[in-house]
């Protein structure tokens, strides 16, 4: 029985690391499946503006997508983030357009402004379902109306536009074909990865999403890590919607309406379980690139705009069922 | 195990198992299983926990599929695949869960699988409640409505409407896993007659239990499993219950057993409980005892005596409503497991999947889940030291494993719980709660983890254990305490250990609470 034993493990080891890998090595591949076949079957997709193009598509979807991430990996969910993002928008557009302040001060203020917002209704999300046990699909279900609310209540239900042009130039600006904007997202994608692989918070998160009574039992504070990464969710969406107004020199409280399915999408489609456990930040961006390539490359087919979306459709259900598979073949 | 010289070979079986072998990932859950049964018999499985009883019963009625092996019914090949293939074959299982719908009435449950309607697939009320009535009266159920919502039903009786359930089919073997576990003598004395009356009508029982005195009561056969293996089948006439233990447990353990400790007696009190009260617990002046550095204390007792609770409210797994605790004669009041952690209390919870392991995580992330400073400096992991502390910890006890990266749900029930020991010991606790240590893992694993918690013991730490196995608690414990309904009703020093004493304070307040 005992050497049955090693042998057993030695094998299943070998297959685990190669599963891992193949994880994420999976997703990559579709995308770069999805790739080649958009470069031969359409003239304009490998162009650099194209690419370029794409990457800005992607960009806010990506931001969302890591904090989502946070808090799918503790088996929540935030409906909220879209309304949340119009909600930092309209805040920081206000604070930015505020009378006597010169372009700098505005623009660091609104950003702080946004964070702020995003962080606030995140405490909110994490406090409400973390302290009175309720599922944060019903919670912020809640606050996306309460978000969305107070931002058409703040602006009268006006957009607010008129940015310093520094910051709408900002938006637009590219290295190397590749937009600041996205770099942005990259840096945020490296300090996802970096918290949620390398550090002790990360490691509990994860636990707390695969058996949360024993990670409560090993002594660790499921309260406080809930509503961190709710909070960490929040903040992510505040600096989205920073990036959306620099990307298009609006902040109106109808924006967003939305973005957190594509959100929870690119996370799923990354491979994140959302019964919360498994997944990764890198599996998320290639999610997120997956939906942006998918959007562009059918658009450059000639699809409508209708059929776009049904293919998206379908791609998650099938990515969700890919993963199913995946699961049982670890479990196996 | 030669199988044995039957009175009646000459009876044909109706349900034969040969080689059934099954196993769940890295864990040899069956491992030839070989059993027949014959119509109008009783036929005893026994077996200590984990030896396998469970995953044959769920192979037998369809919710899981076995991976080698044969098994024929009435001569032809049994394949079930879900649990209506096994309800269709003629085989009606009561589980030792409960698989009762709590919010619908007691007909309703009874009669679910074949609802009596009218035109448009309407419920046939006066139907409904006709034919659960009929098949309580049948189990001698005359006092309980069948309108009754399931929730308001006590355990025992619940336990009943699910034996009233499986009754209602025409079924050619009944299997009854731990059908006597929560029932009352009464309840107990009632279900046997009912066997018997099964049994004249030609129906082939297979009787799970761990209640040897039942078995030679009622059974006529008794096939023994021990590590997921069939090792002895025998004519209940013709063996004897020492024969049947020394069996379940085989010699490995056997031997495990027979060693002996030389107890410290001069240990200093680790921990002092005064009237502590778990939320649940009914006994208002809750529980009180001392234990001491270098002590294997045991706690038995049946199930749902408390016993759990009592452990979870000494380390603020849940808060006591009442009574206090001092460690090293100081008073302390834990807020939550943090606390009892950092004031050196480990906790070995008695579900290894739920609360003790995180599975699908890799070995040395379930070792260090409780000490991840010890890992990490500023908030980073340092997965080196994490590694080492594993492997370290690993050669102490004995882990068999292929490496810290692997997920535990790799590992073997055996290793599995020895990686949840690991977890506590990576954390130098000075005490030790342990709830059922043993459950679950096969027999090789079991001496090893007694021998381990020795060691423990021997080094100064203080040991708590709660097991459900009595010859457990009287192989590793110096002193044993036992409780019912939430007190504790007796002590015994090592030198009065006995099955009888033991079972004497676990009932009492049993007894006089029977018949309320």
């Amino acid at each position: 029985m005992s050497t049955n034993d090693v042998s057993q493990t030695g094998q299943t080891r070998i297959a685990t690391t190669t599963k891992t890998v193949l994880r994420e090595a999976g997703i990559g591949i579709a995308l770069i499946v999805l790739i080649v076949v958009f470069s031969t079957t359409t003239q304009h997709f490998l162009t650099a503006s194209n690419v370029t193009n794409i990457l800005t598509q992607v960009t806010i979807n990506l931001i969302l997508s890591i904090g989502m991430t946070f808090v799918i990996l503790i088996g929540g969910i935030d409906l909220s983030v879209g309304s949340v993002l119009a909600f930092c928008a309209v805040v920081a557009g206000t604070v930015m357009t505020l009378p006597g302040l010169d372009p700098i001060t505005a623009v660091i203020l609104a950003t702080l402004s946004a964070v702020a917002g995003g962080i606030l209704f995140g405490l909110l999300n994490g406090f409400i379902s973390a302290c009175w046990a309720i599922p944060s699909f019903i919670v912020t279900l809640g606050t996306l109306n309460i978000a969305r609310g107070a931002a058409l209540q703040v602006t009268n239900a006006s957009t607010i536009y008129s940015f310093p042009a520094a910051f709408n130039a900002f938006g637009s600006q590219t290295l190397y074909g590749i937009p600041l904007l996205f770099l942005i997202a990259l840096v945020l994608v490296v300090a996802g990865w970096f918290v949620l692989t390398k550090t002790v918070f990360g490691r509990v998160l994860y636990g707390i999403g695969n058996n949360e009574e024993a990670a409560r039992l090993a002594g660790h504070n499921v309260f406080f890590y809930k509503i961190a990464a709710f909070t960490i969710c929040g903040a992510a969406v505040g600096i989205g919607a920073i990036v959306y107004m620099a990307r298009l020199n609006i902040a109106s409280p109808i924006i967003g309406i939305g973005f957190e399915l594509n959100a929870i999408a690119a996370v799923i489609i990354g491979g994140t379980s959302l019964s919360g456990g498994r997944g990764s930040i890198v599996g998320t961006l290639l999610g997120a690139c997956i939906i942006g390539v998918l959007a562009n490359g059918l658009i450059l087919l000639g699809l409508s705009d209708f059929m776009r979306q049904m293919i998206t459709g379908f791609v998650i259900i099938i990515a969700v069922i890919l993963d199913k598979y995946r699961e049982r073949l670890t479990k196996a | 195990m030669s199988p044995s010289p039957s009175t009646n070979a000459t009876v044909e079986s109706l349900l034969e198992l040969s080689g059934v072998a099954k196993r769940f990932g890295g864990v040899v859950a069956l491992n030839g299983v070989s059993f027949d049964l014959r119509p109008g018999e009783v036929h005893a499985l026994v077996g200590e926990n984990g030896a396998g009883k469970s995953t044959l019963i769920k192979i037998l009625c369809g919710i899981i599929q076995r991976d080698a092996g044969t098994i024929t019914l009435g001569g032809a090949s049994y394949d079930p695949h879900t649990p209506g293939d096994a309800k269709m074959a003629g085989i009606q299982v009561v589980h030792q869960e409960f698989n009762l719908l709590p919010y619908l009435s007691v007909a309703e449950n009874i009669c679910f699988e074949d609802l009596p309607r009218r035109r448009f697939g309407i419920v046939d009320r006066p139907a409904l409640y006709q034919r659960a009535r009929k098949a309580l009266d049948a189990i001698g159920l005359e006092d309980v409505d069948v309108r009754r919502p399931v929730a308001s039903l006590g355990v025992a009786h619940r336990q009943l409407v699910e034996i009233a359930r499986a009754l209602m089919g025409e079924s050619r073997i009944l299997i009854l896993d731990e059908p006597t576990a929560t029932l009352t003598a009464r309840e107990t004395k009632r279900l046997f007659a009912i066997i018997a009356a099964l049994k004249a009508k030609g129906v082939a029982i297979a009787f799970v239990s761990h209640h040897l005195n039942e078995v030679f009561a009622i059974c006529d056969r008794v096939t023994v499993l021990r590590n997921g293996r069939s090792v002895m089948t025998s004519d209940i006439s013709a063996t004897t219950p020492d024969q049947l233990v020394s069996n379940m447990v085989g010699r490995q353990l056997a031997a495990a057993m027979a060693a002996t400790r030389e107890v410290d007696k001069s240990g200093r009190t680790a921990l002092s409980l005064r009237n502590l009260r778990h939320p649940s617990s009914t006994n208002e002046s809750g529980v009180s005892f001392d234990l001491h550095y270098g002590e294997m204390l045991g706690i038995a007792g049946l199930v749902g005596s408390g016993r759990t609770e009592l452990l979870r409210s000494i380390f603020a797994a849940d808060l006591p409503i009442s009574g206090s605790l001092d460690r090293d004669g100081k008073k302390v009041s834990y807020q939550s497991p943090k606390d009892a952690i950092r004031d050196g209390i480990g906790f070995v919870t008695e579900d290894r999947k739920e609360e003790g392991l995180i599975l699908e995580m890799p070995i040395a992330a379930n070792v260090t889940l409780a000490n991840l400073k010890a890992v990490s400096r500023h908030g980073l992991l340092r997965k080196r030291d994490e590694t080492k502390l594993t492997q370290q910890l690993g050669n102490d006890i004995k882990l068999k494993y292929g490496h810290p990266q692997d997920n535990a749900s790799t590992l073997s029930g055996g290793n599995q719980q020895k990686v949840v020991l690991a977890k506590w010991l990576a954390n130098n606790p000075r005490i030790l709660l342990l709830d059922e240590p043993t459950r679950g893992v096969d027999v090789g694993a079991k001496a090893e983890i007694y021998a381990l918690l020795r060691v423990l013991a021997d080094k100064g730490l203080a040991l708590l254990v709660v097991s459900s196995e009595l010859p457990e608690l009287i192989t590793l414990c110096d002193r044993m305490l036992v409780m019912s309904n939430h007190r504790i009703t007796g002590e015994l020093q090592r030198q009065d250990f006995s099955e009888e004493r033991i079972l004497n304070f676990a009932y009492k307040d049993e007894r006089s609470h029977e018949y309320q």
